[in-house]
């Protein structure tokens, strides 16, 4: 996972990374550790509640597994040399990012708008980067 | 209960029918008082995970 890979880069930024998913916390250690993810702070939250609050979006069929959604996944497998792992929990609940600053400002949010809409890295850090100092 | 009426139901893999647009919120605070589980079962309060510094928060789609 190229988050965990830039963890010590979120870390010296001053910022503390939360991974967020579905299912029990059972199915996230199980991917935890199948993923060697130690140390990365997991979270689950079964009723997808959180979700919701960010705004998140269920996608519709062409945007979980339209061709152009299917390309950019397999660019991505490539590229980070991972295969998707088992989807648990509502299959056609997309995810994001949001960086929040103490007082509740959300500072950056990028929420997907397909099923291989994830930010790059280098953007997330940047943001977290001016979050932390401003 | 009719096939048309189940399909209405049951869309494939719950996919949405129309597009839906993403709506974030103008701040967290609809964030901060719900509970999440780390993974030992504990509740954790999202809004603990902002207030001494900034936190980056990564919704999964799926586990991989």
């Amino acid at each position: 996972m190229q988050l965990h890979r830039d963890r010590s880069k979120f870390d010296a930024a001053g910022v503390r990374l939360a991974v967020i998913g579905q299912g029990s916390p059972d199915q996230a250690a199980h991917f935890r550790d199948s993923h060697r993810l130690d140390g990365l702070p997991i979270y689950v939250d079964t009723g997808r509640d959180s979700y919701k609050a960010a705004g998140a979006k269920i996608a519709t069929f062409s945007e979980l597994l339209g061709p152009r959604v299917v390309a950019k996944g397999a660019l991505a497998s490539r590229r980070d040399g991972v295969v998707q792992g088992r989807t648990i929990g509502h299959p056609a609940q997309l995810g994001g990012v949001m960086v929040v600053r103490p007082g509740n400002e959300i500072a950056y949010v990028h929420l997907a708008d397909d099923a291989g809409d994830n930010p790059p890295n280098d953007e997330v850090l940047q943001a977290a980067s001016e979050a932390a100092q401003g | 209960m009719s096939h048309a009426r189940v399909r209405r139901m049951s869309p494939f893999l719950g996919a949405s029918r129309g597009r839906q647009d993403a709506r974030p919120p103008e701040d967290a605070s609809g964030l901060a008082d719900l509970v999440v589980q780390d993974l030992d079962g504990s509740d954790v309060r999202l809004g603990s995970l902002w207030e001494d510094r900034p936190a980056v928060l990564v919704w999964l789609r799926h586990y991989g």
